[in-house]
């Protein structure tokens, strides 16, 4: 590590994997409330599972991209954080902020919960993935902006590249948009606009400027091929997922009351989305062919690669699968949307976050790689929840299928809660993938203390200092 | 091993073949493939380019048998009105379309490296 603050990446990378296997618990009780209905009830009910589960996926990516800022910047930039004790103040702010939010999800009935943190004065409760009370949110919007200060001062004040640049223009988006969260129409299908304003040009946006940029940083380090290489494919990466996501929100607009013309614009621009998913892997693929130093980090090149293929997988393909209006009309918010939602999300973003902890977190204990053991190990952490993974996506995927044949395509449909005992096989299927996923990062974090010997990177004109 | 010395015009013709060989994966079947023919005609043996281009034409032959008749095959024996069929056929389509298309982007860096698949 070449400078001191970027330690407090750390702590940030805990609390992530921490949160992350709370949200994993909680998936694990959804699935099986899929399947029994009363499980844990009234205890935790199924809605209130369900937002833990997705409260916890979007605030542990959170903390997972600003270690991923405070690792990577102050190296990029040749200096130390502008201001460390600022970050390590937001963290702790951000950490209680979001215990607090989700005890009180656990703890409290909704409606309670909205009553005593005042959302009359400045409602903006209710919305999937959005549910935080609005004192949260505010509190989101401090640390963001602590946060971009910090890492923005950096940036401007030391050696500017193209990922920092890109990863600070990501991060800016991300703050921005999700300021529409506090906007909160009568009219409902201005508050759908405004609500996918912030998901879709999250996920489908700014997000992609900071995965883009995190693995051509971990792709840079672990290859050692040259900067000029990936950054010219960084700027053709950005420039296509702007293009095509910024009007694909329209493949949201198709039934929710917008204009016919949403339909076609949402179709022909949704379809591009692919693009640069699919020219991420070619990225990844190229830059590891022509590397130039064989890194004794083999379980983060793993991951990096891993990383762009399933996000092809999961937003490439499974995004394009409904995504044009004739499909979607049948697809709409069947079991196909949460088997793309959950590949798509874990092959990204979740995936990019694993990456760059993978090749910072040994370098903060001191060494350049984890040890032989320890990344076998971690290498098996990999392919239990990546192809745990790919199967809950397929038993999703199958439901779904189903799901439409049978309630929506049929010549005589049935009924909602039908079709559903028709499926049921699938629910227990995913639910068996999702308790190996859980082992899966069970064994992720013993990986982090397994013992061994050092490995040290082998017949490399590369100094040391170099790649840490 | 490169048993003929690969110069630049064959590593972009190797290149065409591999992006030949992906764009009939994807966005632009049959005209894709005939590009693909042609250019394996202006290649010799033991050429980088004869190598990508063969391979190309393999994949798709292979993809083309693999995904299209077996999903033939599921309809037939599963029967279009079953619903069971479209969850087999569209899972089954869906991944292994995909794996073609991820083992093509990996054949097109290799030949852009003027690389076999493995060496
Ligand atoms: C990493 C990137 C992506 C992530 C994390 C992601 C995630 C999600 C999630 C969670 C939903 C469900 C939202 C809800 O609760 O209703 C969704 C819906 C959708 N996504 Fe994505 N997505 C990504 C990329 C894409 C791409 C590239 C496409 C198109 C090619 C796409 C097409 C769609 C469509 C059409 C829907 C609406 C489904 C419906 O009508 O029910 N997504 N996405
Ligand atoms: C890293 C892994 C995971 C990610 C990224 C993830 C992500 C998500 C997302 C984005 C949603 C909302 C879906 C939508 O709106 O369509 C969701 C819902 C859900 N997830 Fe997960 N999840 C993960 C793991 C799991 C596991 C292991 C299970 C259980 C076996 C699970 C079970 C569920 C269930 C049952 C729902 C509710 C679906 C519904 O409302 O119908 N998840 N998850
Ligand atoms: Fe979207």
């Amino acid at each position: 590590m070449k400078y001191e603050s970027q330690s407090i990446a750390k702590l940030y990378f805990i609390a992530a994997i921490g949160l992350f296997v709370g949200q994993i618990l909680f998936g694990v009780i959804l699935g099986l409330q899929y399947v029994i209905g009363d499980f844990l009830f009234p205890e935790i009910p199924f809605n209130v599972a369900r937002m833990v589960h997705t409260n916890l996926l979007i605030v542990w990516l959170l903390f997972g991209f600003m270690g991923a800022a405070y690792f990577l910047v102050p190296e990029e930039s040749e200096r130390e954080l502008y201001a460390p004790w600022l970050a390590k103040l937001m963290f702790w702010i951000f950490l209680v902020a979001g215990a607090l939010t989700i005890l009180g999800y656990l703890l409290v009935p909704y409606a309670t919960l909205a009553e005593i943190t005042m959302n009359d004065l400045l409602p903006t409760m209710g919305r999937e993935f959005l549910e935080q009370p609005t004192i949260t949110k505010i509190g989101i919007v401090v640390v963001l902006l602590a946060f971009i200060f910090n890492i923005g001062m950096t940036i401007l004040t030391g050696r500017k590249t193209v990922i920092t640049l890109v990863l600070l223009t990501g991060l800016v988006g991300l703050a921005v948009f999700f300021l529409f969260s506090f906007y909160n129409p009568h009219n409902l299908v201005l508050d759908k606009y405004f609500w996918w304003f912030v998901v879709h040009l999250w996920v489908e946006g700014v997000w992609e400027l900071i995965m883009a940029s995190l693995l051509a940083y971990v792709l840079i380090k672990v290859t050692g091929v040259d900067r000029e290489v990936i950054e010219k494919w960084l700027y053709i990466i950005i420039a296509m997922a702007l293009i095509s996501g910024i009007i694909g929100t329209g493949h949201h607009f198709f039934w929710i009351g917008a204009p016919d013309y949403w339909q076609w614009l949402g179709s022909v621009f949704s379809a591009l989305e692919p693009i640069p998913f699919f020219m991420m892997t070619l990225f990844a693929f190229n830059v590891v062919n022509k590397r130039r130093r064989d890194h004794p980090n083999k379980a983060a090149t793993l991951w990096a690669l891993g990383t762009a293929v399933m996000a092809f997988l999961g937003a490439g393909v499974w995004g394009f699968l409904h995504t044009l209006a004739p499909v979607n009309f049948y697809t709409h918010g069947t079991q196909i949307t949460a088997a793309h939602g959950h590949m798509a999300f874990y092959g990204a973003y979740v995936m990019v976050v694993l990456t760059i902890i993978s090749y910072s977190m040994p370098i903060m204990r001191g060494r350049e790689a984890a040890n032989a053991r320890a990344q076998v190990v971690e290498m098996w952490s990999f392919w239990l929840m990546t192809v745990s993974m790919v199967f809950i996506t397929l038993f999703l995927t199958g439901a779904g299928i189903l799901q439409v044949y049978l309630q929506r395509y049929s010549e005589d449909p049935m009924s909602f809660m039908a079709t559903q005992e028709k499926v049921e096989i699938f629910y227990w299927m995913r639910e068996g993938a999702g308790l190996i996923f859980l082992i899966g990062l069970i064994l992720y974090i013993i990986s982090f203390f397994v013992k061994g010997e050092d490995v040290k990177m082998l017949g490399s004109s590369v100094s040391i200092e170099e790649t840490s | 091993m490169k048993s003929v010395k690969t110069d630049e015009l064959q590593i972009k013709r190797a290149s065409d073949a591999a992006l030949a060989s992906l764009l009939n994966l994807t966005i632009l079947p049959v005209i894709s493939f005939i590009a693909l023919l042609l250019i394996h005609r202006k290649t010799q043996a033991d050429t980088i380019d004869h190598y990508h281009a063969v391979l190309g034409v393999k994949i798709n032959v292979i993809a083309a048998v693999v995904l299209f008749l077996v999903s033939a095959l599921m309809i037939l024996l599963g029967g279009f009105d079953s619903p069971w069929t479209w969850v087999y056929v569209i899972s089954y389509f869906t991944i292994v379309h995909t794996i073609f298309i991820v083992f093509a982007l990996w054949a097109l860096v290799r030949a852009w490296s003027g690389d076999r698949l493995w060496s």
